[in-house]
């Protein structure tokens, strides 16, 4: 049986969590003081990935396409998931790459990882204005069969095949959880709820024993730490960086406060007649209501 | 089912001393722990003893962790051990450095969380080579037999098949009580101990105390300080905090009812103790409620950040690792420069805004546990099946008069624990006869069961020269006869030995009182102590401040169920929660077990259970 490969493509974000924020006077970011760390939804997928070597043994890659500070993030990567290999694109022709230009580098940077993959994490979204689109055009620039909002997975390594439970969010109506299986290899991006459970004492042990390994492994993180420009990853120049980037940015506008539509009255007298006046109201407007 | 051959439940000094040494003899064992993290749910006072009996053999701390020694995960080397006894201001103090450090290679003080961590990291890598580790955060709920298995069932994990089990669950012990092996210990066989950890910057320690860098204090009290109460009160040096705290009879306190944290307020009050604990304290200046909203915020935010700051710097400061680490990692060319830095911040924080330094002290955590008195309800049969108890689960723990030992004890037990899991495993043999009796009498001939059991008249001596120049009269009233006798010494072998044949069963009525915990140490204070005052008068949180502080996971399901809301004990329990989990309602007592620390004062009449796995209290210091 072959061992499992995974990599996990993660993202450096401005620490959004309390205290660790700078503002302009405006009252926008202000991104040079803003310390950066590793998004949270990236840090669910590298979860996402470290269950899978505590189950199966797993190689774990970790690809981040950003500037050279990015290495004190794949650094702390390795810490949470005792990661084997950690590869950092980057390259000045990158900037200003939209989601597709980025998904074309990541999608070249896994291709020059060790190992054919057998699946690919992403995060759900990055929290500093991304749409959710890098990890599904990653998946489709790779080939792969693409899972989306998964919350839970088991991997069958005899069979190679995965079985992935999904949240699907029916808008404002209800949440459902719809199990798929797949051939692997496939693309992943980890739903924010999900949670890694180890059930067996074993997996806990292997836990514990990952664990301590990455603490050493991220010492000498170096040792695994690959840096690669874009003609190292062999991507094609037309498709990375402001020429592979069709998106325009017209303007990030702060939300306007919505003006309240709703209008408040209040009913006094005993709690009885209060009561009793409240059930009037909700019947004459239930009775407006078009129910079909 | 997954299978090992040994679990060990609890993964306090006891349980992973087990683990060790299992380990190092080459066995296969799984250690349980319900805290999130090792460390998070022990406390001590504590004082780690490694001991020299002059009959027998003990198995010391560092004869089980070979870099004990030389990676010191201990606190400070106490070299100076004194007994004060105090009345008000007045305070009359007895040297006894030599009854602590009879037949010691050395006693050191440790913090639970940090010294539990270290033990951890040793065991960890020992059980590892054998196939097994340790898993925490998971709560040991059931074990059965079944098809000539063992079956240990947990609220997290599956179940598992084990050979042979350690249990060292600590003195509440599930594992005890659900197997039937012994009953819950009654008040009458517990101490409830209440400690506080203090801060103070190491450097201001050592001169305050006049020690050096490995050398440590401990100070014991009795005398009004007790409130009344059988027990007393400690305070003992650790690298740069100090723990003070209170260990009281539960009868005692059953008898009488006190809020324990008064106890410890009592001690923290005395002017003595106020003065050693004392400490520079930032304190916050008013904010011009007239400026603007954002920028009254901006100053919160501020004065937070420089307190912090000052705080850290001067902690480091004044240790002298610290210092010499950053100024050899280049972060100051030198002391000097950390100490304008120092005085510039604190310059900064009253200049700019408003801040004052007043003397107080500063609390860093609170913690309550029971104990169990070794001398009143050590099991007789530390086993049950193929389940072996050890440390406070076998209510193991010596506490006679000044000496506080359960630490030692339960490393010596689990030690003795784990050789005969060894050798069962060697037979494949767990039966009561082959495993059980044989820890039994492993345990019968640790020479700390025997200072359960008989009085030593040696140490009695050194006790006894020690205090030669307390006033016989004070003492004659009540105990004239006796301390004549002891004193003697001629009679003190004769009296000893009389004493001993009657066994402390019978004559520790007579020694633990009301009398020697607070009337004489008073009366002492009284005739012969030197007066004490304190610069300030130390602002003591309230208990919710203090709960406020702790970290806890609370588990939504309750692991207490008040059965007799209305008994007498239960009614007690409103003033005895030392964390004041109790209200009175109309119909009797109610629960609310959130802040629970955990320390199973109210488990004689309640459904008692740790939390699940993770859930509950969890201790930064212990
Ligand atoms: C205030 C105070 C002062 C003291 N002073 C001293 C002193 O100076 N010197 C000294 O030597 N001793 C002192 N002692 C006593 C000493 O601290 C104890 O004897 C010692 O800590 C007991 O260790 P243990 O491993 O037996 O139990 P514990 O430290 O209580 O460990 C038991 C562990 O088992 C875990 N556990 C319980 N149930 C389960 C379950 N069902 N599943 C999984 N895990 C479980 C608990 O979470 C806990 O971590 C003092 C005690 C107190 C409270
Ligand atoms: S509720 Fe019981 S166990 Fe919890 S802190 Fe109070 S007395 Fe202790």
């Amino acid at each position: 049986m072959d061992a499992i490969n995974v990599a996990v493509i993660v993202k450096l974000e401005p620490d959004f969590s309390e205290g660790n924020v700078s503002y302009n006077p405006d009252g926008t970011l202000n991104r040079a003081e803003t310390k950066n760390i590793l998004g949270p939804h990236s840090a669910i997928a590298v979860n996402a990935a470290f269950y899978a070597k505590v189950k199966h043994g797993a190689r774990i890659s970790i690809g981040t396409m950003g500037p050279p500070v990015a290495e004190s993030m794949l650094q702390y990567s390795q810490l949470i998931s005792d990661a084997d290999e950690l590869y950092l694109y980057s390259d000045r022709i990158f900037a200003g790459a939209d989601t597709l230009a980025t998904a074309e580098v990541l999608k070249s940077g896994i291709l020059k990882m060790q190992g054919k993959m057998d699946i690919v994490f992403s995060g759900h979204r990055a929290s500093d204005g991304e749409t959710g689109q890098t990890g599904p055009q990653t998946a489709w620039k790779l080939g792969m069969t693409f899972l989306g909002n998964v919350i839970d997975y088991e991997i069958d390594p005899e069979s190679r095949t995965i079985r992935a439970k999904r949240l699907v969010r029916l808008q404002g109506i209800y949440d459902v959880v719809e199990e798929v299986e797949a051939p692997l290899p496939v693309f992943i991006a980890i739903d924010p709820s999900y949670k890694p459970k180890f059930n067996t004492v074993s997996q806990r042990l292997a836990y514990e024993k990952y664990q301590k390994e990455a603490r050493h492994r991220a010492q000498d993180f170096k040792q695994y730490f690959k840096l690669f420009n874009a003609a190292q990853i062999e991507a094609d120049p037309k498709l990375i960086g402001i020429s592979g980037s069709p998106t325009i940015v017209y303007k990030v506008e702060r939300i306007p406060k919505g003006k309240a539509t709703r209008q408040a009255e209040i009913i006094d007298g005993s709690d009885q007649e209060q009561i009793r006046k409240i059930v009037a109201k909700m019947r004459q407007s239930l009775s407006t209501m078009v129910i079909k | 089912m997954e299978k090992y051959d040994v679990a060990i439940i609890g993964g306090g000094s006891a349980g992973l001393a087990a683990l060790k040494r299992l380990s190092t003899l080459g066995k296969q064992a799984v250690l349980f722990e319900a805290g999130e993290k090792i460390g998070s749910k022990n406390i001590s006072g504590g004082i780690l003893y490694s001991k020299k009996p002059k009959k027998g053999k003990t198995h010391n701390v560092e004869d089980i962790y070979e870099n004990f020694l030389t990676d010191k995960p201990y606190e400070r080397r106490i070299t100076k051990y004194v007994l004060h006894a105090t009345s008000k201001d007045k305070v009359f103090s007895i040297d006894l450095t030599a009854a602590h450090e009879y037949e010691a290679n050395f006693g050191c003080s440790v913090l639970m969380n940090k010294l539990n961590q270290w033990f951890l990291q040793q065991a960890q890598e020992a059980a590892e080579k054998q196939g097994g580790g340790i898993v925490s955060g998971v709560h040991v709920k059931d074990i059965r037999w079944e098809a000539g298995q063992t079956i240990v069932q947990t609220n997290e994990l599956d179940e598992v098949a084990v050979k042979a089990i350690i249990a060292a669950d600590g003195v509440n012990s599930e594992i005890a009580y659900m197997t039937g092996a012994r009953q819950k210990f009654s008040p009458s066989q517990l101490y409830q101990g209440v400690k506080v950890v203090v801060k103070l910057p190491e450097g201001i320690m050592n001169e305050r105390f006049s020690m050096g860098e490995d050398e440590g204090a401990a100070h014991l009290f009795a005398g009004d300080v007790t409130l009344d109460h059988i027990g007393g009160g400690f305070l003992y040096t650790n690298r740069d905090t100090l723990s003070v705290g209170a260990v009281y009879h539960l009868d005692s306190l059953l008898e009488t009812p006190v809020e324990p944290y008064e106890l410890v307020n009592a001690l923290l009050r005395n002017p003595m103790v106020s003065d050693l604990i004392r400490d520079e304290v930032p304190v916050r200046g008013e904010i011009d409620k007239n400026l603007a909203k954002e920028e009254q915020m901006r100053i919160r935010f501020a004065v937070t950040k420089m307190i912090k700051t000052w705080t850290e710097m001067r902690e480091a400061y004044h240790s002298k690792s610290e210092r010499d680490r950053l100024v050899r990692e280049g972060k100051y060319a030198s002391p000097e420069e950390m100490e304008a830095q120092l005085s510039s911040i604190r310059d900064q924080m009253t200049t700019k805004y408003g801040m004052k330094f007043e003397t107080d002290y500063v609390e860093a955590e609170y913690s309550a546990k029971l104990v169990p008195d070794g001398k009143r309800c050590r099991m007789e049969r530390p086993y049950f099946k193929n389940i072996l108890f050890s440390g406070d689960a076998a209510g193991r723990g010596i506490f006679v008069g000044p000496r506080i030992e359960g630490l030692n004890v339960g490393i010596d037990d689990a030690v003795r624990a784990a050789d005969a899991v060894a050798r069962a495993l060697d037979k494949d043999n767990f039966d009561e006869s082959y495993l059980g009796q044989y820890y039994s009498q492993s345990v019968g001939e640790s020479p700390y069961t025997h200072d359960l059991k008989s009085i030593d008249k040696d140490y009695l001596k050194i006790f006894l020269d020690a205090a030669k120049d307390v006033p016989k009269d004070i003492i004659n009233s009540k105990y004239g006869m006796v301390v004549k006798m002891m004193s003697s010494k001629t009679l003190r072998s004769f009296a000893v030995g009389f004493a001993n044949i009657l066994g402390y069963e019978k004559i520790l009525p007579v020694i633990e009182t009301v009398e020697t915990y607070v009337k004489v140490p008073t009366e002492l204070a009284e005739r012969l102590g030197k007066s004490v005052s304190a610069s300030y008068t130390p602002t003591i949180p309230s208990i919710a401040q203090r709960v406020a502080k702790l970290k806890f996971n609370d588990d939504s399901i309750p692991h207490i169920r008040v059965l007799k809301p209305t008994s007498e004990f239960m009614k007690k329990m409103t003033i005895l929660c030392p964390t004041r989990c109790y209200l009175m309602e109309k119909n009797g007592v109610m629960i609310q077990h959130e802040g629970c620390v955990e320390c199973g004062t109210c488990a004689e009449e309640t459904e008692w259970s740790h939390p699940r796995g993770e859930k509950g209290i969890n201790y930064q210091f212990g």
